[in-house]
């Protein structure tokens, strides 16, 4: 019966995957607006920093300070393809993995810190980053007035957007696929040993240390990866990319998604872009942080496992109902 | 001579940027201390703290220093509902719910109080503004004086409610042992909600102080405080109300030092970088025993 649950579940998640994925791929057809392509592009791109962020809770460590490889990302890969000219397509890459550099030095303070000390010191690393940007490094970011980052397509070519959007698609993709196959990997089983029970990990022969490390690195490096990818698309990056907003809002996705499920991210991303850019059409603009706060709040006392959470919990309340019975018809 | 002048007034601006640091950190010392939960929205009571003061004192044009009871009577409300309806279902779950349901709360407080007050800088002027009483050879903001003075007078307040009243025993009996507390009697969701409060009635107070010294405040701007509250109680020790007096002290003299020497934007960097020096150093803070 188990058995066959599983299968079903897995089936469903495969045809919901594939199906997710055919809508991305027609949706600038069914609605042809380029508004709600702008949109969309967004959603896929904070896919990707909620899954990065996802992945480092993965692991066990919660960062409040996630903008900071958002930032140094897009940052990065912007004043590498503004020096050297290189494609914005290449340079995400280069500038991505300045973040996961940074990251690593950011890990090695954290590796022996948990909880409330994690998320403080990777709060504070956030802050520090902006205060170097605007002090020592303004000769290069432009201080607090920020810089003209290279778009990822020249607006001559004709529908450059489309061709963004479906690169864009394609990256989410490969960020996504790539996820997957850590958290299905060896790595991955170490990262949920750690979360679990260090001490365990640890007499099973991992090195939490070394695993640490790595899902930092990893997190950062497709944290910039986000980063770069929305700042070529915007076409200018400011110091406030390094804000406690843009730290907060993947804690925000994946929460409300489900924490820790490759699903989470991306079911939290969607639901929030969707009530976020509706509530818009009836001009709330700080109503609308009140409403995701709420529905934050209630996700978490409620629904701790988050959204993708929802059929399980109706199954199991289900068949609590009928276990119940039975037993009740058995006493009488 | 000059030198030494500086140096004092520095340590004087950090004396009262201290005095703000120490009530909101011992609020947050008491919330952990009895019920082991890291507010992280914490700043946000400051912050309504701080539009309370300035809202009355726009109506009524009475002395600012007053409305500091009526803001922090009004945080004690505030502050009670936001236990029982958030905080009390996630007791016990994961630490990391605590700092999740803070961003909640969080979004909630600031854009509210976007949606009242509007969300530009304001600031208020308080009666005694330019006022000043040498000291030797520096010259002080009669305010900073007030504002000292007060920060004193509530911690003798709260050090006699803890150590005097029955309430206050209870609540140190809590927060020393949960269970404990429950077998001898104590209803330790009653003491919860009133330790809730009062933490949130020392950063509404703190709200107060920040307001009638002049500073300008917006409904964002509670977040950078209370992480550096969290931070100072992370170096004084999580639940040592002396620690959180000291480390509140060094902290704001350290941050003015900074801002001073090195420029004002390194402010909020330097103190984070002291943190990160200390947990690196021992991870669970300079007097602190292990979180868990």
């Amino acid at each position: 019966m188990a058995m066959d649950l599983n299968l079903k579940r897995d089936t469903l998640v495969r045809y919901g995957t594939l199906a997710v994925i055919g809508i991305a791929v027609v949706a600038p057809f069914l609605s042809g607006n380029l508004y709600i392509i702008n949109v969309i592009t967004l959603m896929l791109i904070f896919i990707i920093f909620a899954s990065a962020w996802n992945l480092l809770a993965y692991s066990g460590q919660g960062s409040l300070g996630h903008a900071a490889f958002f930032g140094i990302g897009a940052y990065a890969s912007t004043l590498i393809a503004a020096k050297s000219g290189i494609s914005p397509y290449v340079t995400i890459f280069l500038g991505a993995a300045v973040a996961a550099f940074i990251g690593i030095l950011i890990g090695l303070t954290c590796v022996r810190l948990k909880e409330w000390f994690l998320a403080m010191v990777t709060f504070g690393f956030a802050i520090i980053v902006q205060t170097i940007t605007v002090s020592l490094l303004t000769p290069i970011t432009g201080g607090w007035d920020g810089i003209a980052s290279p778009r990822l397509l020249s607006p001559d070519i004709y529908g450059y957007q489309l061709i963004e959007y479906y690169s864009i698609l394609a990256i989410t993709i490969a960020c996504i696929v790539f996820i997957y196959y850590v958290i299905r990997s060896r790595v991955g089983l170490a990262f949920s040993a750690i979360r679990e029970n260090e001490l365990e990990a640890r007499a099973a022969g991992i090195d939490p240390v070394k695993y640490r490390l790595l899902a930092f690195a990893l997190s950062a490096y497709l944290a910039g990866v986000a980063g770069a990818l929305e700042i070529h698309h915007i076409g200018y990056i400011t110091p406030e990319i390094f804000g406690v907003d843009l730290s907060f809002w993947p804690v925000t996705y994946v929460i409300l998604g489900g924490l820790g499920t490759l699903a989470g991210p991306i079911v939290g991303t969607v639901v929030l872009t969707i009530i976020w850019d509706g509530l818009k059409l009836f001009g709330l603009t700080f109503g609308r942080y009140i409403i995701v706060g709420v529905l934050l709040i209630l996700v978490i006392i409620f629904l701790p496992k988050g959204l993708v959470d929802i059929p399980t919990t109706i199954q199991k309340r289900w068949k609590q109902d009928t276990k119940g019975k039975n037993q009740y018809d058995l006493k009488d | 001579m000059a030198e030494l002048e500086v140096l004092l007034q520095v340590l004087f601006w950090g004396l009262y940027a201290g005095c703000i640091y120490i009530l909101l950190a011992t609020g947050l010392n008491i919330i952990f201390g009895v019920m082991k939960v890291v507010n992280f929205a914490h700043g946000e009571f400051l912050m309504v703290g701080a539009y309370i003061t300035a809202t009355v004192f726009f109506l009524s044009g009475i002395n600012p220093y007053a409305i500091i009871f009526l803001s922090m009577l009004a945080l004690i409300g505030i502050g009670a509902v936001v236990e029982r309806l958030c905080f009390r279902p996630i007791l016990g779950t994961s630490k990391l719910n605590e700092i999740f349901l803070s961003i909640g709360l969080i979004y909630i407080f600031t854009n509210s109080a976007a949606i009242i007050w509007g969300d530009e800088w304001q600031s208020i002027k308080s009666p005694y503004a330019g006022i000043t009483i040498p000291i030797g050879s520096l010259t002080v903001p009669f305010d900073y004086i007030i504002i000292m003075v007060v920060t004193a007078a509530i911690l003798c307040a709260l050090y006699l409610f803890l150590k005097k009243t029955k309430t206050g025993r209870e609540m140190r009996a809590t927060s020393q042992n949960r269970k404990g507390a429950m077998l001898v009697g104590i209803n330790v969701e009653r003491i919860d909600i009133i330790s809730f409060g009062i933490g949130c009635a020392l950063a509404a107070a703190a709200g107060t102080l920040w307001v009638v010294s002049g500073q300008v405040f917006n409904p964002y701007m509670g977040s950078i405080p209370a992480v550096k509250a969290f931070a100072i109680i992370i170096l004084g020790g999580l639940g040592s109300i002396p620690g959180a007096i000291v480390g509140g002290l060094l902290y704001g003299i350290a941050e003015n030092g900074a801002a001073y020497y090195v420029g004002g934007i390194w402010k909020d960097a330097v103190s984070f970088i002291i943190l990160i020096i200390v947990l690196v150093i021992r991870p669970t803070g300079l007097f602190g025993e292990s979180g868990d």
